[in-house]
């Protein structure tokens, strides 16, 4: 089996030879695609001269298998390299190993050297549907998708699925069905949450922070308060004498239903007048998270309150004038 | 809630009243019913308005209500002098009715107090931008006026030191430089208000004008005023004697004198005003400014200067600047040093909800959001409780 991987032989002594397994084991992103072995499903006469034509490359059963035994040796070496336990090696631990014994200056994440368990390098193939003769394994091959008829001629699926769930006994029957489940997180609990804080006078405040467009904004938002907001010291009325920017100060408050309870100070830096008016914004949402109830935190998210706004400005490209526009266009 | 459900009833009975009546029994009971429901309404109103039209008799009680000024009155004491917004609230609502506040009652009660042998006192209105200065001073004056003063009111002096466009070096004194039109227009409001003095009083010394035109000793002061109308090249000569003779006559026996100054910060500042080699003209070389600085010394008795620091039409001024300190200079500030300063806030939660029943009852607040407790909260939130920007708020609302 061909293998573009350095040799190991040139590598040296012990450190050297441990470093070259690594170094075979290691898959490069880099790789063309004229690499490795054919599929031996098709009768091996047949040579094929157009490599384009050949589609994705296909790797064998045994491939994949050697290849997950050379990864696992490979990390109990890499462990041993490290100093570091072999049975308690977790791809965290991979991670840093090799970006501490291959520095690499590109930028791109993924062409720098990665070690990671064949599964999740070499793309799932399907296994083969037909047996040696050609002959399909599944009955109903022919129709295109088999799967998907297969379960509409047994059954009208889900409502009979759903009614098999609210029966009683259906724990018989429970695991089959749910394999066809997906659960839908609910986004809510990805939002970390901070606890409240209690300063000297026994008030309870919270900080948050929130960026929009260069623009940073920290807040700290005091309960027990009169609807008072002071940002980098001078009152929010002078600092934004827009409407609009007042406006967006005010729609966590509003939305809340908290307007004149609580306090607020903030330090802003960077960007201009809107985007510090939505930076405050955000950091406002975030601090207030720690006052309100959960259902309100996934109402606040589906309002947008807590998402961060990722546009930024788009960068000017060479032979146009700005980011879209292009040069005026003459004829001559 | 109940006062939004009474409002939509009273419109409705209003439009009742104004359609056909195509059967007479029902629309006698509605009309009946509007009747019974005039009368909860009144009381709403009450909360924020006072029948008391002399601000002599305003006390505590009446902070944060709002009486009205009868429109002889307003064109009387007021031909120049109220700020433009308010102007056209006043031709909105067809009335002019100003809040009684701290600031100006304080105002009030010291101008009540004061010793007229003794030197003039000066006070002077301070506050951020929007919270009621203007209308603080013109709230005193107008109890002046009452009390029958004499009323010198130069409605803004920022207009005077900037955007001037015809300016002659000075007839009297070679190095100053005089301003005809905005003197010429200031005598003519200056007469509107003060017509029954101009007969009284009488010059003490006879002016040369040119060759021909001279006014003699012991004239009235109404000719000086006409001849600084009529011939405009002289306004600003005119302005300055009739500033000479008010300040000289005025003494205890006689009348009393009232100097209020809106913006008297531009007397001290800057100017935008070149002479014609582009160099800047100082304030003290324009013979408006000098005459009225002359006035705002306290070397005369019987009277009081009243006077307003704004950033508002100020030139280069930093618009976070609102301390007398500040916004006078070093100047300025030690001409006027022993002055009353009197800070005016922004409104105060009473205050504040009175303004806002005003604007509900004047029909100003059309959104329907604007009615709820809601909307009441949204307005104190974006406006901060500042006078001016509550009324821009409610401008589009």
């Amino acid at each position: 089996m061909a293998s573009t991987v350095p040799n190991p032989d040139s590598l040296g002594s012990n450190p050297g030879r441990h470093l070259a397994h690594i170094a075979k084991v290691l898959r490069l992103r880099q790789l063309s695609a004229m690499v490795l072995a054919r599929l031996v499903c098709t009768s091996s006469t047949l040579q094929r001269k157009n490599i384009a034509a050949a589609g994705p490359e296909k790797y064998t059963q045994e491939f994949i298998k050697k290849q997950i035994e050379e990864f696992n040796i490979g990390k109990r070496h890499l462990a041993n390299m490290m100093g570091e336990d072999p049975e308690t090696f977790t791809q965290e631990g991979i991670d840093r190993a090799i970006a501490y014994l291959f520095p690499s200056g590109l930028f791109e994440k993924r062409a720098r050297p990665v070690m990671k368990h064949p599964d999740e390098i070499f793309p799932k193939q399907r296994a083969v549907q037909w047996g040696e003769d050609g002959r399909p394994f599944h009955f109903l091959f022919y129709t295109g998708k088999q799967s998907y008829y297969s379960l509409m001629h047994c059954l009208r699926f889900i409502q009979l699925l759903e009614r098999i769930l609210a029966l009683p006994y259906c724990s018989m029957e429970e695991e089959y069905i749910q394999r066809f489940r997906r659960a839908l997180e609910v986004q809510s609990k990805k939002q970390k949450i901070e606890p409240l804080q209690y300063d000297e006078n026994e008030v309870a405040f919270s900080t948050g922070e929130g960026r929009r467009k260069t623009a940073t904004a920290t807040t700290i938002v005091r309960d027990n308060g009169s609807g008072n907001i002071t940002v980098n010291g001078v009152d929010y009325l002078h600092y934004f004498p827009v409407l609009q920017d007042r406006e967006q100060l005010m729609f966590p408050f509003q939305f809340l239903d908290r307007l004149g309870k609580h306090d607020m100070e903030c330090k802003v830096t960077g960007g201009g007048r809107s985007a510090q008016a939505g930076a405050i914004r955000l950091a406002t949402a975030r601090a207030l998270l720690s006052f309100v109830t959960e259902n309100e935190v996934e109402s606040m998210r589906q309002a947008g309150l807590l998402t961060p706004d990722p546009r930024v400005k788009e960068r000017q490209k060479p032979g146009q004038e700005g980011a879209r526009r292009k040069f005026t266009w003459n004829k001559r | 809630m109940a006062l939004t459900r009474l409002n939509r009833i009273v419109q409705l009975s209003h439009t009742v009243s104004l359609t056909r009546p195509l059967h007479g029994s029902g629309c006698g009971l509605q009309l009946g019913a509007a009747t019974q429901t005039e009368a909860p309404m009144e009381s709403p109103r009450a909360v924020f308005r006072t029948s008391e039209s002399e601000p002599a008799s305003h006390g505590e009680q009446h902070i944060g209500q709002f009486y009205t000024i009868p429109p002889s009155q307003v064109k009387t004491i007021f031909p120049h002098g109220l700020p433009y917004r308010f102007q056209q609230q006043i031709k909105t609502f067809n009335e002019a009715c100003l809040m009684v506040r701290k600031p100006a009652l304080e105002l009030i009660g010291y101008l009540k107090k004061a010793d007229p042998t003794h030197p003039s006192v000066r006070y002077v209105l301070y506050g951020e931008r929007g919270t009621g200065k203007s209308l603080s001073l013109c709230q005193a004056l107008h109890h002046c006026s009452l009390q029958d003063w004499l009323i010198l009111h130069v409605p803004d002096a920022h207009l005077w030191v900037k955007n001037c466009k015809e300016l002659m070096a000075s007839s009297y004194h070679r190095a100053r430089f005089d301003q005809p039109i905005e003197a010429s227009v200031w005598l003519k409001n200056f007469r509107v208000t003060n017509e029954r003095f101009l007969k009284q009083i009488k010059t003490s010394q006879k002016y040369v004008w040119s060759k021909r035109e001279f006014t003699d000793e012991g004239r009235p002061l109404g000719e000086i005023v006409d001849q600084g109308v009529t011939r405009v090249k002289n306004a600003s000569d005119a302005v300055g004697v009739v500033l000479k003779e008010l300040k000289a006559q005025a003494r205890p026996g006689s009348y009393r004198l009232v100097v209020g100054v809106d913006g008297v910060n531009a007397l001290w500042g800057r100017t935008t005003l070149r002479k014609e080699d582009r160099s800047l003209i100082d304030p003290s070389e324009l013979t408006l400014v000098h005459n009225l600085r002359k006035m705002m010394k306290n070397d005369w008795c019987g009277g009081a200067v009243i006077a307003t620091v704004t950033q508002t039409g100020s030139v280069f001024t930093p618009s976070s600047a609102y301390l007398p300190q500040e916004l006078l200079g070093k100047e300025g500030f030690d001409f006027l040093d022993p002055f009353l300063p009197v800070l005016v806030p922004a409104y105060s939660e009473k205050e504040f909800e009175s303004s806002y029943q005003y604007y509900r009852d004047r029909r100003w607040i059309q959104h329907h959001t604007g009615h709820t407790e809601e909307g009441k909260k949204e307005l104190l939130f974006l406006s901060n409780r500042n006078p001016a920007a509550l009324e821009r708020l409610c401008a589009f609302l």
